[in-house]
């Protein structure tokens, strides 16, 4: 077996065996669901199909909230120590990274795709090329996010700080996203930030496929918030899904660094705080 | 003997403190070598920089070879590690932290099957392959990990106090496979440990404290250098043997009829034991060990 398709396998059968963690997880888009679909209704009456709209937002909302959540796992790795006996194998980091970024994302689609199943049966109606297109972007999406979270789980290296630097990241990111409040309705001032924030891109190729878009003109899509029009310049959705996957690009890169780097001599000090670290050296 | 280890001036600094201070020594292939020294001795960090996890300061250090800080990834292929903390895949099966350690290590994948009966079979869990690690007991956790440490054939398996927290028959047992081991498969075996028991069967022995080397040598000889041969003799009448030892010019000291000397070599002691036979009742001979070798170095008992 290829050491990448190890750690993928070995990831998907720690997530299965966690039974809390993938009802949990379920639960949460479900109830995100129900929440944004029936609250918001109301806000929607700006756009022309307001439930296709609507769920397509929660959809990736949720791939997004669980790819980057997944992330996570490698924390509990090094904790358990079992980092440590991937690090030692004779294996490259890039595939340690694509490993978990791999098997994160095929969490985070798979969990998106159980989410537009329920969509389906609340209101959201696509066919099936809709379909497919919007599984390819859940994949892609949550590749980029996985990255991201990595990134994120490197960089705080335990889970409490984790949790504190995701949310407080995700948080604001996932509201001007236009996922779940139109750019529409956003208030002017808050716009810079809806056009830096790489969430922004990935909902409007999402959006895109979810609403059949392709015939709508220029002018309509900047309308409905799908594409977006910044000076004379129109940022059209294909353009976001290539920027969802640069910012991928870049955070996968970054890892890889990331990885080469680690002599993972400070997680084994971060693991024995409470022990004789400084003697046991 | 070819050498599998070779370390030259070995030295790693955390920032201003020197956890190994210039060491330089050689390991033969095949043999049963042994790191010992207290806690904060610089065993950890020897053990970690030759299984590539960390980074040397500065020195030179070879696996079968390969240069450690240049060569990792071909070092990390030689080399089998068992931690001293657990690293195991505690949702996974026994048998699944094996299969995923053959795919890391690229172990052919007609010959994975076998390889991990073996492994399990050496440490005798071959029953419990399908078992969930977290429902193990302590002492199979760390058979686990040797025989994960063993399933792609290292030249060298390292293993960091593999019985320290283990009871005496767990540790007795570990301590059998790995012997086991190294008559079966000739690995060389890199260990630090506590016990000084388990010291006496290496062939070689390196005793560090305070980041640097404070003695290398064979446990025999070992003792030969630092211990004395404690001699209890109980005597009807302690004349005879009294004038024996002060001719000899041994220190010794009486209590009740009971006579206590030290001397280096046993055959002093029959001979001075031979020369006043009539006046002995009975005598108790106490060999050095370890211990009082490590006692004798370091200044200090060894700590578990």
């Amino acid at each position: 077996m290829n050491p990448i398709m190890a750690i993928v396998q070995r990831n998907l059968l720690n997530y299965v065996r966690s039974k809390g963690r993938v009802f949990g997880s379920l639960f949460m888009s479900m109830f995100m669901f129900v929440m944004f679909s029936f609250l918001m209704k109301s806000s929607m009456s700006s756009v022309n199909a307001p439930m296709n709209y609507l769920i397509s937002g929660v959809i990736i909302m949720s791939v997004f909230q669980t790819s980057v959540n997944n992330s996570s796992d490698i924390l509990s790795d090094i904790s358990s120590g079992y980092m440590k006996e991937v690090m030692v194998a004779p294996i490259l980091r890039s595939q340690i990274s694509i490993g978990n970024i791999l098997s994160g994302a095929v969490i985070a689609a798979l969990q998106g795709a159980v989410t537009a199943i329920v969509g389906i049966a609340i209101g959201l109606s696509i066919n099936a090329l809709q379909g497919v297109l919007m599984l390819a972007v859940m994949f892609i999406s949550a590749m980029t996010f996985s990255a991201v979270g990595l990134f994120l789980a490197t960089v705080s290296r335990n889970s409490p700080a984790f949790q504190t630097i995701s949310s407080m990241i995700m948080m604001p990111l996932t509201f001007v996203s236009g996922a779940y409040i139109p750019t529409t309705i956003i208030p002017a001032f808050l716009l810079p930030i809806v056009y830096i924030n790489p969430l922004t891109y990935t909902t409007s190729i999402f959006r895109y496929i979810a609403l059949g878009a392709n015939k709508m003109t220029a002018a309509e899509l900047v309308n409905e918030g799908i594409a977006f029009k910044i000076g004379s310049f129109t940022i059209t959705p294909i353009m976001g899904l290539l920027i969802t996957v640069l910012i991928g690009a870049v955070f996968f890169a970054v890892c890889v660094m990331k990885f080469n780097k680690a002599d993972f001599s400070s997680v084994k000090i971060a693991k024995n705080v409470h022990g004789s670290r400084a003697l046991q050296r | 003997m070819n050498k599998i280890i070779e370390v030259e001036h070995f030295t790693k600094r955390y920032g201003d403190f020197t956890a190994v201070d210039d060491i330089s020594f050689a390991v033969d292939e095949g043999s049963i070598f042994a790191f010992l020294g207290p806690n904060g001795a610089g065993k950890t960090t020897t053990i970690n920089t030759l299984c590539t996890i960390l980074d040397k300061s500065e020195g030179n250090i070879q696996i079968n070879g390969h240069d450690v800080a240049k060569e990792k990834a071909l070092v990390r292929k030689d080399i089998g590690i068992v931690f001293q903390d657990s690293t195991l895949d505690e949702k996974m099966t026994v048998e699944e932290n094996l299969k995923y350690h053959c795919a890391f290590y690229k172990v052919p994948k007609s010959e994975v099957a076998k390889r991990i009966d073996f492994a399990l079979d050496l440490v005798e869990l071959l029953d419990w392959k399908r078992a969930i690690i977290g429902s193990l007991s302590g002492g199979m956790k760390r058979r686990v990990e040797i025989a994960r440490g063993l399933v792609h054939y290292p030249k060298v398996l390292f293993l960091d106090e593999p019985t320290t927290g283990l009871d005496p028959q767990t540790r007795a047992n570990v301590w059998e496979y790995i012997q086991k081991l190294q008559k079966q498969k000739n690995i060389t075996i890199f260990l630090t440990t506590h016990y000084m028991d388990e010291a006496e069967v290496c062939s070689k022995i390196v005793v560090m404290d305070h980041g640097k080397i404070i003695a290398h040598d064979t446990p025999e000889n070992l003792k030969k250098q630092y211990t004395s041969i404690e001699i209890k003799v109980v005597c009807s009448k302690s004349e005879m043997l009294e004038n024996a030892l002060q001719n000899r010019s041994i220190p010794y000291h009486i209590n009740g009829n009971t006579i206590i000397f030290q001397t280096k070599q046993s055959s002093n002691a029959l001979e001075i034991l031979l020369a006043c036979k009539n006046e002995i009742i009975d005598f108790e001979v106490k060999k050095g060990t370890l211990n009082d070798v490590f006692l004798a170095i370091t200044g200090k008992e060894i700590r578990e």
